[in-house]
């Protein structure tokens, strides 16, 4: 490929490629994202491939692997342009039929369709989904429509325009215009990026160093990885634009070693990127040279830290410093570098081709435009979704994410990756609002149920006690024991800390026996009190963020569900019935003798024989909760452990046999 | 760098902008506690025991670090806010619950008023402040340790937890360790430089032994960090009269005298090669010199009398003339023993309740009071026997095990003696030294069969030589006393002296000149001149005699292959002229 020159050559490259498009050919459109292909959607693709091969399609039907649709929970997802239909959930043998009705025949297969639950009918567009209607998605906007590894297909959706205009605005002018869209950093912090790269830009030293941190830890995360994957060019583009506000000629990306699709996608990128001319000493002749090596980071979380980041970067081992010299300063080799989140950098081309108002007026005062979060856990739309700025939980979670999957209730969400906060989203008993009032949160008498209609922002999760984070959103069910997450995530903590600093190393050691303790039912009421001033040393005291918002998953437990704690400490009892030593499991009356539960038990503690009542043998049982998942009926129940034989001997009492209840059942 | 003025607990100070605060307050004489900072190198900020708050100029308060937070116009510092002692106390409590009971945390937790630790102690003894791995590589260069693992599980380790190459055993970790976590062991055939149990200097920079001469550090570049890597440099930054620097080195000088005092001393006989003595090989024989050194405060076991057991002898010999006055090495009395072997006796009364016993040809007890001391020795209960000892071996089985037996003829009752002892001194000759020779040659003087200096003249010329203006003083000429040395050093020293007040030499009319146009350069007179007058000159390429030296002896003239060599005064009309005039 010859160099691209100039803009004018550039737009000129995108018509000639628009005009080299049969409209009439037909794009299928097969999503090769991470869940995706993880669903299968690799025999789907040799699936494709064959059939077109045999219907002799070839030249008309294009097959194109695209980066992540976001909708994982139904993948493999495929979308045949230029009709739009989206197809869900399809399988090699579902192939055929696709090729002969809809491709060759231009019909839908409506079993392929999505049905929503709520109006119980097949839904053909992605755009109908309710997934996707309330979403706003801009850093993912092309993700489904363009192959990752094509730099046309890129170019041919309007990539690198901005960039040809950034150009033509002088640095200052671009700076200027990241300040006004008012743009706040997408990797936790929310530190406003113009202001940021103003900073870097005035500081003194030369080179200036500009990074993207692609080291995307947090457990359940993946909208880095979907960007990168999907869409390298964008953040390419961002860099870019970046570096020639801040006045830097050099880039790095720091990605993780995990996400070798991301660094493949990455790589062939910054090749063709290259070669056409868009990184190098003369980019599209303006004179400008910049260009951007890849490193690969070892898997460590605290890498997400910018100074460990850059220590790592350097070659070092990979561990925060005091911030008190910023590294807007002295950064990367002591020199003045910009470090941005991949989800910033992806952002700044749509600031820079639409303008800074036009950005500033998506989302709230505080925070603008979009934001891409992780949605998992118990929830029925697991996947990537990219919302405005200021959109309610509950938006979130009922209108995107489709609720929770089954008749479980609702309970909490996560947010802001391991250190963030989990949030009550239901109602709640009198105990927790008289905490809450305890607390000084809430004015007495006040009623507080709930925190779903909290607008996600910046500000909104930081005051509610979590954060916005990178954007991992977990949610979480009635079958969760809030200290016992609270456990999880110290412990995931403590294994990542660097051990530095002592209160982040040692702290997190003491909260984590601690809160163990208190799973066992070993608690002793002093414990809360100590927790929270361990927690408030953590937070004033650690050498970087990861201590210093370490205590969070502790802090907003103990905020929102300080009954949970109260019954673990007082009443050694786990109200979700998740911690082992507390909980124990009993038959009830339910049960229909089906003896479900007796075959997957594996220490043979259930007995009783078929069409009768099983028995749980308390000293067999290993509280492994495989009886409980497997029941369809309800009819084991999660007890506190003393209470397992009392509970079996009242079910003993009120059982009657499936063919009797149903006769009492009638005659009542 | 520009000044700032900061407060710290309401004190008023200047300092310079972006120093920190941990030096203000030190500065002010206020004390911020610390486990992991060290002056010379870089704030680390890891252990979170100096926090203190922190208010800016905006008026917020954050709690920051002190040894790493940077001055800046107009903050305030608070040292002691009960935000900061709790923050303080809980982290160490923290730390202790996870660390053995240690002197430098358990003078912290009373310091900061924890009576007992909440969560008890533990039993790690490493407290991870991450000296010992920054002072190995900022200072050192070596970087032969590092952390290994992560968050709790966070120790100390070599790369790969390998004995390193990369170690230059240079012990910097372990002296600065505040918990001694790290100890210098030998390991793969490699020599600990700086165990505590040598005797020698323990560190590279050091007085080489107490009572040195000068009594001042100096710097062993085998050992220094310095010269290995180039770096550390620490000595010179603590220094604070700038006395250290590290580029100098060894150099020859040279540079032009007028007179010469040699006072080149003498050597002690190696009494080895007299097996009968068992020297080097049984245990508990040593020379005087080693048991002078042993008697030594400042010596290895700080002037202790003790066997190689580590025990105090209850018996002792010593045997004179170990070398001295014996055809088979030196004929010569080495005059200095007999006084000194006393000595010893008296010093073994004093120091220990051992039984003396001293063997000896004769007893020369010949200057002023002398003999006086050696009745006083007797009076202390030394066992003297006239007798040389024959040899010394090893006892028997009937004897304790270390034990040695002298044997002796004591010729006063003529009978052969066993005399079992537990440390047996050798005072072994005074010998000259074996370079003795060469150095007479180069200063052109004499020297005897034995290789002491010859003086001119044995009465009349006892500190001066055969050239003038080169005079010898102390054990080079002969064994002498410390007395017989310094009087003779004082000779020598005035003559020098006089030499040099008159600022000229006289010079006798009768001396040797080289015609140059006959000479050919052969060198045969240079070797000739007994007084090392004539020697060689390079560009012209000829011999050259120097008439102050010259004693017109007439060597050279008689030698002179080419004849070009005259003596004045004594050409050979001259001679002849003499003779005819006697003869007529």
């Amino acid at each position: 490929m010859q160099p691209i020159s100039s803009p004018a050559e550039l737009a000129e490259l995108r018509s000639g490629i628009i005009a080299a498009r049969d409209p009439n050919h037909i794009w299928v459109q097969l999503c090769a994202g991470t869940g995706c292909l993880a669903c299968g959607c690799e025999p789907v693709a040799a699936a494709f491939r064959q059939h077109i091969h045999d219907q002799g399609l070839e030249g008309v039907v294009h097959l194109k692997l695209t980066g992540c649709h976001g909708f994982c929970e139904r993948g493999p997802l495929v979308v045949i342009q230029p009709q739009g239909v989206f197809y869900q959930r399809i399988t090699p043998e579902d192939v055929g039929a696709i090729v002969e009705q809809t491709v060759k025949h231009g019909r839908v297969v409506t079993k392929l369709l999505y049905r929503d639950p709520a109006s119980k009918t097949r839904v053909e567009k992605a755009e109908e989904i309710p997934f996707y209607k309330k979403q706003v998605r801009l850093v993912l906007r092309s993700n489904g429509l363009l192959d990752p590894t094509s730099l046309d297909d890129y170019i041919a959706l309007g990539g690198y325009a901005a960039l040809a205009k950034a150009l033509t605005m002088t640095p200052e002018g671009i700076v200027d215009e990241v300040k006004r869209s008012k743009l706040r950093g997408r990797g936790g912090g929310g530190f406003p990026t113009g202001l940021k790269w103003e900073t870097c830009r005035r500081a003194k030293g030369e080179p200036k160093y500009v990074i993207c941190n692609a080291d995307e830890g947090d457990p359940g995360a993946f909208m880095d990885r979907s960007v990168l994957e999907g869409n390298p060019h964008s953040v390419i583009e961002g860099m870019i634009i970046g570096a020639y506000a801040i006045g830097s000629h050099e880039g790095y990306v720091y990605v993780r070693h995990e996400y070798p699709l991301a660094v493949k996608h990455l790589s062939i990128a910054l090749g063709q990127a290259r070669e056409a001319g868009l990184l190098g000493s003369d980019i599209l002749g303006s004179g400008f040279g910049f260009d951007i090596g890849v490193s690969r980071g070892g898997g460590a979380f605290v890498c997400g830290e910018s100074t460990a980041l850059m220590a790592s970067l350097e070659g070092k081992v990979g561990e925060p410093r005091a911030k008190y010299v910023h590294t807007v300063e002295h950064g990367l080799w002591d020199k003045p570098s910009n470090l941005n989140n991949v989800e910033t950098w992806a952002n700044i081309p749509l600031i820079v081709e639409h303008g800074a108002d036009w950005f500033a007026s998506i989302g709230t005062e505080g925070s603008k435009g979009t934001k891409v979060f992780a949605l998992t856990g118990k929830i029925s739309n697991t996947g990537l979704v990219e919302v405005p700025m200021g959109i309610t939980l509950r938006e979130i979670l009922h209108d995107i994410g489709g609720g929770v999957p089954g008749r479980k209730k609702f309970k909490a969400v996560q947010t802001g990756g391991p250190s963030g906060g989990t949030l009550i989203v239901e109602t709640r008993d009198a105990r927790i609002v008289h905490s809450l009032e305890e607390a000084g949160e809430i004015a007495p008498g006040e009623t507080v149920t709930s925190l779903l209609d909290l607008p996600v922002d910046f500000d909104e999760l930081t005051k509610a006690g979590s954060m916005m984070g990178s954007g991992g959103m977990i949610v979480m069910d009635q079958d969760s024991c809030m200290v016992d997450v609270a456990r999880y995530f110290i412990h995931f903590l403590i294994e990542e800390s660097c051990g530095k600093c002592l209160p982040c190393r040692e702290g997190l050691r003491k909260l984590h026996e601690i809160l163990e303790r208190i799973t066992k039912g070993q608690g002793e009421p002093e414990d809360i009190a100590t927790l929270q001033e361990i927690a408030d040393t953590l937070i004033d005291t650690s050498l970087c963020q990861l201590g210093g918002s370490a205590p969070n998953p502790v802090l907003s437990t103990l905020r929102y569900f300080r009954d949970e704690y109260d019954a673990h400490i007082r009443e050694k009892r786990c109200p979700a019935g998740v911690c082992k030593d507390l909980v124990g499991y009993a038959v009830t009356e339910a049960c229909v003798g089906d003896a479900k539960c007796a075959k997957v038990c594996p220490t043979g503690a259930i007995s009783g024989g078929p069409r009768s009542l099983q028995v749980i043998d308390q000293a067999k049982c290993i509280q492994c909760d495989a009886c409980y998942q497997v029941c369809t009926f309800d009819a084991i129940a999660r007890v506190k452990r003393d209470r397992a034989e009392e509970v079996q001997a009242a079910a003993k009492a009120a059982w009657r046999p499936v063919k009797e209840r149903g006769r009492a059942e009638a005659r009542a | 760098m520009p000044k700032v003025d900061i407060t710290v607990d309401g004190r008023p100070i200047s300092v310079e902008e972006g120093s920190y605060v941990l030096q203000a307050a030190e500065a002010l004489g206020i004390d911020i506690p610390t486990l992991c900072f060290f002056k010379y190198v870089k704030p680390y900020a890891a252990c979170r025991i100096c926090v203190v708050e922190a208010r800016d100029r905006r008026g917020r308060t954050r709690i920051v670090t002190a040894c790493n937070y940077p001055a800046s116009e107009g903050i305030e510092i608070l040292t002691r806010t009960p935000r900061v002692v709790a923050a303080r106390r809980l982290n160490l409590e923290m730390l202790m619950s996870r660390c053995a009971s240690m002197p430098v945390l358990n003078d912290l937790a009373a310091k900061l008023g924890i009576e007992k630790p909440r969560w008890g102690t533990g039993t790690d003894t490493c407290i991870l402040c991450g000296l010992c791995v920054r002072v190995c590589d900022e200072i050192v260069g070596a970087q032969a340790i590092g952390f290994a693992s992560r968050g709790a599980a966070r120790y100390v380790t070599t790369p790969f937890e390998v004995d390193s190459e990369a170690c230059i055993l240079c012990g910097a970790c372990a002296a600065l360790c505040p918990t001694g976590h790290i100890r210098m062991e030998e390991a793969g055939g490699r020599e600990v430089v700086h165990s505590e149990i040598t005797l020698g200097p323990n560190a590279a920079i050091a007085v080489p032994f107490r009572q040195a001469v000068p009594n001042a550090p100096r710097i062993d570049p085998e050992f220094c960090v310095h010269f290995r890597t180039g770096g550390c440099k620490v000595c010179a930054a603590v220094c604070p009269k700038e006395c250290i620097s590290h580029d100098d080195a060894d150099r020859t000088e040279e540079f032009g005298v007028g007179t010469v005092v040699l006072a080149t001393g003498y050597a002690d006989l190696d009494p080895a090669p007299l097996k009968q003595y068992g020297y080097g090989r049984l245990p508990n024989v040593i020379t005087s010199m080693e048991f002078e050194r042993m008697n030594n405060a400042a010596g290895s076991t700080g002037g202790r009398i003790l066997t190689e057991r580590g025990e105090e002898p209850r018996t002792i010999a010593i045997l004179h003339c170990i070398g001295s006055r014996d055809e088979d090495h030196h004929p010569y009395c080495s005059r200095v023993c007999c006084m000194y072997a006393l000595k010893f006796a008296h010093l073994v009364k004093e120091k220990t309740s051992a039984e003396v016993y001293q063997l000896y040809i004769d007893m020369r007890a010949f200057g002023k009071g002398y003999e006086e001391f050696f009745h006083r020795i007797l009076g202390e209960g030394v066992n003297v026997i006239r007798g040389k000892a024959a040899e010394v071996v090893r006892a028997g089985e009937d004897c304790e095990e270390g034990t040695l037996l002298v044997r002796c003829e004591d010729t006063l009752i003529s009978k052969f003696r066993e005399i079992p002892v537990d440390m047996v001194v050798l005072c072994t000759a005074l010998e000259a030294h074996g370079d003795a020779k060469e150095v007479a040659r180069r200063f052109g003087i004499s020297v005897g069969a034995d290789g002491w200096f010859i003086e001119r003249h044995p009465k009349l010329g006892p500190v001066s030589t055969t050239t003038d203006g080169v005079f010898l003083a102390g054990g080079c000429q002969s064994p002498k006393d410390i007395p017989d040395a310094v009087a003779q050093g004082s000779g020598a020293a005035a003559q020098a002296m006089s030499l040099m007040t008159r600022g000229e030499v006289e010079m006798d009319g009768a001396y040797a000149v080289i015609d140059e146009e006959i000479c050919s350069g052969c060198r045969l007179c240079n070797d000739l001149c007994p007084y090392g007058a004539i020697g060689f000159v390079a560009e012209r390429k000829v011999s050259s005699v120097n008439p102050a030296l010259c004693k017109a002896c007439g060597t050279c003239a008689a030698g002179c292959p080419s004849g070009a060599i005259r003596a004045l005064h004594f050409a050979d009309e001259q001679i002849f002229a003499e003779i005819e005039g006697i003869l007529s």
